[in-house]
């Protein structure tokens, strides 16, 4: 019983632990700075793969 | 060809001006050649999607100046070294939406040798990682430029960074006072099950040193703000809402370590949630006050970095900050003025509305002054610097705006103003309690019953009153198009007495609308056929308003062929019947033809024509009143709100406005600097001032009064140096303002009794000894509940 209960508690301070140590690591990176921002990212698809930098200068009228 | 707007910017294109272009098979239109060259970089680089993403809520392009070249030298004072990599950081002018940050995102970061780049929607800076080697700063604005934005760069100083930094240490204080309260409530939830159900001694020992585990770290780290106001206000003398947060959380947390030894209650509960629930109120009040701070800045980026100054023969780039007085500027047309100076030959219209917010462009010729931020429309001009750039208007303006900023206290807030009677009440009640109990000498324990009366004060409901209201209110008002800077910004609103307002696009349309037509022969419709003929091609916006005059009426504009354009004086075309003149009475009077009339005096602004030698008559536009401003002024005045006019238009002007609107106190021909010193006398009369205005002129008057509101539309200027923001043109949105604000603060005060009622009632059954830590813990929870649902009633406004 007791030593159960022991073991549940620890288990449970250190997965949040681990949690906020993420939330900590997502601060120091900026992620919280733009909220604003973040629920139109999600909306981006990825170019596709095979437009990279020199073949958008090629295409570009304005080199 | 079903349409005939921009393919680009969707604004109409005069049919005169349209451009056609085939692109990829499709015949597109555009209303000028900067769109269609936008058009094809767009799709060149792959980034079509723009226009499916972008959600225009007014069509137009960016109004930044137009910059073709972006100076290496200058723009590396800007660049930061890492890695190997250099660092940029950098202010875009003109992003609307969420697409011009990926489409600048986009293409900036598919050039060869950026690594990276960020744009921030919110604030519009962005950040770019390049390759020195590969790329030069010069190359990547001038790709910023070409999509038709206006990079400008920025740099961090001291106190922004620390300013950033503080706020993310706000944030990594609170996420850890939620993580660690949330266990702690696992432990306490089955501390309080023992007190009904009965719990082994052992395991409740275990749960207590948990508790008391995960509170430390709350309570000295996260509620490390609060400890520190309270030392400061000890130091000082006055007691705070940090003062009784402290004592408080102090006692709670003191008073539970000695049970913990002696076997009593604990109440690390309410400790750690006293801490957690006003960091979070903190944390929504800072994030709005913050924006305000950003106005200066925007002012003193309205001037451009860089000039083009005069040596012999040919000019070259330097950077503004170091024109001296005397030197000789080329600035083109769509350049910004870098500097006041004065101009020394060529002649040209200016737009003044950025300083001004006046929305007609103004002719300059040899010998006028000129302002730094102003925009130069026209021809080219040769400019002599008056005053270096650290003493132009615009950084005048602003440091008026600082000085504004700085000297005005904050509004105390109400909690805390509750707080200093609050505390030394409760000290004293404690002490009572101690000494009773000490003299009773029975059944409670003095020290545990004195210890409860300073944990039963503990604030949580008296901090949350303000900011939940403040947060509902605000959100409120924001679908309804009020924007309030701050909790401060609601309680200053609530108590306004007077509120003084700008006339150009404040009180006004700000734009030329046709108020008489006046043949001398003939039909209305004749004089404006022909004056719509001659002024057809025109983008002044005089021409604008009557070729859209004409077209309402079905009758037909010219083209613009054939129309030789006087600065400042007006058009001429030449017909079958004799020439057609179009414009100023000095115009007509130039070229010898009489009969016009006297001038009216009237605020209007005059339109004459003639044909050949014989004058046809005048037509008569008006900067019209905005349709709800005289009801606006009406319900103020019911509010209790005196009304006055400040403007830097003549006297006459201001009061033909005010007595349309029923406002007696009319200040004309002020400039910024007496408008604030207005407001700021107001105030020392005992007034509380709101001040309303669209202009940086009006920027210094906007910081200094009590309330500053900034008209949608206005000039990011004064949009950003004040407090209160309509983001629809309505002046009854401000009446709905100061309501909204009124009724907050009555909620706020209801907010107020609850946290008192629950204190009243929860002290003496404290003192008296009876108040066990659960009866305590629900109390408080039921407190926070009634002050968090009565602030939700702010919902339904």
């Amino acid at each position: 019983m007791h030593s159960s209960t022991l073991i549940l508690i620890i288990l449970s301070l250190f997965l949040g632990t681990g949690v906020w140590l993420v939330f900590i690591w997502a601060v120091k990176k900026g992620e919280f700075d733009d909220i604003e921002g973040a629920k139109y990212r999600m909306l981006e698809d990825d170019l596709p793969p095979t437009r990279q930098g020199e073949d958008v200068d090629e295409k570009s009228p304005f080199p | 060809m079903s349409t005939d707007s921009c393919h680009h910017c969707r604004l109409p294109i005069p049919p005169a001006d349209a451009i056609i272009d085939r692109i990829d098979g499709q015949e597109l239109r555009f209303c000028c050649q900067g769109c269609r060259s936008v058009y094809r970089i767009i799709s060149g680089a792959g980034l079509g999607t723009y226009y499916e993403k972008r959600q225009l809520s007014r069509s137009g392009l960016p109004a930044g100046t137009v910059q073709d070249t972006y100076d290496d030298a200058y723009l590396s004072g800007f660049v930061s070294e890492r890695h190997g990599k250099g660092e940029l950081s950098f202010l875009i002018e003109g992003i609307r939406c969420a697409s011009c940050v990926w489409l600048v995102e986009r293409y900036v970061g598919s050039l060869a040798g950026v690594s990276e780049i960020r744009l921030n929607y919110g604030t519009h800076r962005g950040r770019v990682v390049f390759d020195p080697l590969a790329v030069s700063p010069g190359a990547i604005f001038a790709a910023v430029a070409r999509l038709g934005y206006t990079p400008r760069p920025f740099s961090y100083d001291a106190a922004r960074q620390a300013e950033e930094r503080e706020q993310r240490t706000t944030l990594i204080r609170f996420g850890t006072a939620c993580f660690l309260s949330m266990q702690l409530m696992g432990y306490s939830l089955a501390l309080y099950a023992g007190y009904f159900q009965g719990i082994d001694p052992a395991s409740r020992t275990l749960m207590q040193y948990f508790a008391a585990l995960v509170t430390t770290p709350v309570v000295f780290y996260s509620g490390w703000p609060f400890l520190r106001g309270a030392l400061r206000s000890l130091r000082t003398r006055t007691a705070n809402m940090d003062l009784l947060i402290a004592l408080g959380v102090l006692s709670a947390y003191g008073a539970s370590l000695f049970a913990l030894y002696g076997g009593g209650e604990v109440y690390f509960d309410t400790a750690a949630m006293i801490v957690t629930l006003i960091l979070a109120g903190r944390l929504f009040e800072g994030s709005a006050r913050r924006r305000a701070a950003s106005g200066v800045d925007r002012l003193l980026r309205l001037t451009p970095e860089i000039a083009h100054r005069e040596i012999g023969t040919t000019t070259e780039v330097v950077a503004t900050g170091s024109l001296r007085i005397g030197d000789i500027l080329l600035v083109r047309p769509g350049e910004r003025l870098p500097v006041d100076g004065t101009i020394l030959a060529g002649s040209t219209e200016i737009d003044e509305a950025a300083v001004s917010g006046e929305p007609l462009p103004v002719l300059r010729i040899a010998g006028d002054p000129v302002t730094a931020g102003t925009l130069n429309l026209s021809a080219s001009v040769r400019v002599q610097v008056t005053a270096p750039a650290a003493d132009s208007f615009v950084a005048r303006v602003a440091r008026l705006v600082e000085e504004a900023q700085s000297r005005r206290a904050p509004v105390q807030r109400l909690a805390d103003r509750v707080a200093a009677l609050f505390v030394p009440l409760v000290v004293l009640v404690a002490g009572a309690t101690f000494s009773y109990w000490i003299w009773a000498a029975g059944t409670v324990d003095p020290l545990l019953a004195a210890v409860a009366v300073l944990v039963i004060a503990c604030p949580c409901a008296l901090g949350l009153a303000t900011p939940t209201a403040v947060l509902v209110a605000t959100g409120a008002s924001a679908e309804r198009g009020i924007l309030f800077r701050g909790g401060d910004v609601l309680e200053g609103t609530a108590r306004l007495t007077l509120a003084a307002f700008d006339k150009t696009g404040t009180l006004t349309e700000g734009k030329p609308k046709i108020a008489a037509i006046r043949p001398l022969a003939g039909s209305e419709e004749d004089l404006l056929n022909l004056v719509a003929r001659a002024e057809g091609g025109s983008n002044h916006p005089l021409a604008k308003c009557i070729v859209a005059e004409a077209r309402r009426r079905g009758l037909e504009s010219g083209d613009g062929g054939g129309i030789r354009t006087l600065p400042g004086l007006g058009v001429e075309l030449d017909l079958e019947e004799g020439m057609l003149r179009v414009g100023s009475r000095r115009f007509l009077q130039q070229a010898g033809i009489g009969g016009m009339d006297p001038f009216s005096g009237e605020a209007l602004t005059e339109i004459h024509a003639a044909l050949g030698d014989r004058y046809l008559g005048s037509i008569l536009c008006e900067d019209t009143l905005r349709p709800e401003a005289a009801d606006a002024v009406a319900r103020l005045r019911r509010l209790g709100i005196g009304t006055a006019i400040l403007t830097g238009d003549t006297v006459e002007a201001a009061r033909s406005i005010g007595d349309r609107l029923g406002i007696d106190e009319v200040h004309g021909a002020l400039s910024p600097g007496d408008k604030a010193e207005w407001v700021k006398n107001a105030m020392a009369r005992g007034e509380r001032v709101l001040m309303v205005g669209d202009g940086i002129n009006d920027a210094p008057a906007l910081s200094e009064a009590d309330v500053g509101c900034a008209m949608a539309g206005g000039t990011d200027i004064a949009l950003e140096t004040s407090d209160l923001v309509l983001t629809r043109p309505d002046l009854t949105t401000l009446v709905a303002g100061v309501e909204v604000a009124r009724r907050t603060l009555g909620i706020i005060r209801q907010n107020l009794f609850w946290a008192f009622a629950y204190n009243i009632l929860a002290l003496p059954l404290a003192a008296a000894g009876e108040l066990a830590p659960i009866h305590a813990a629900a109390a408080m929870a039921a407190s926070s509940i009634c002050v968090v649902g009565n602030s939700l009633r702010l919902k339904n406004l």
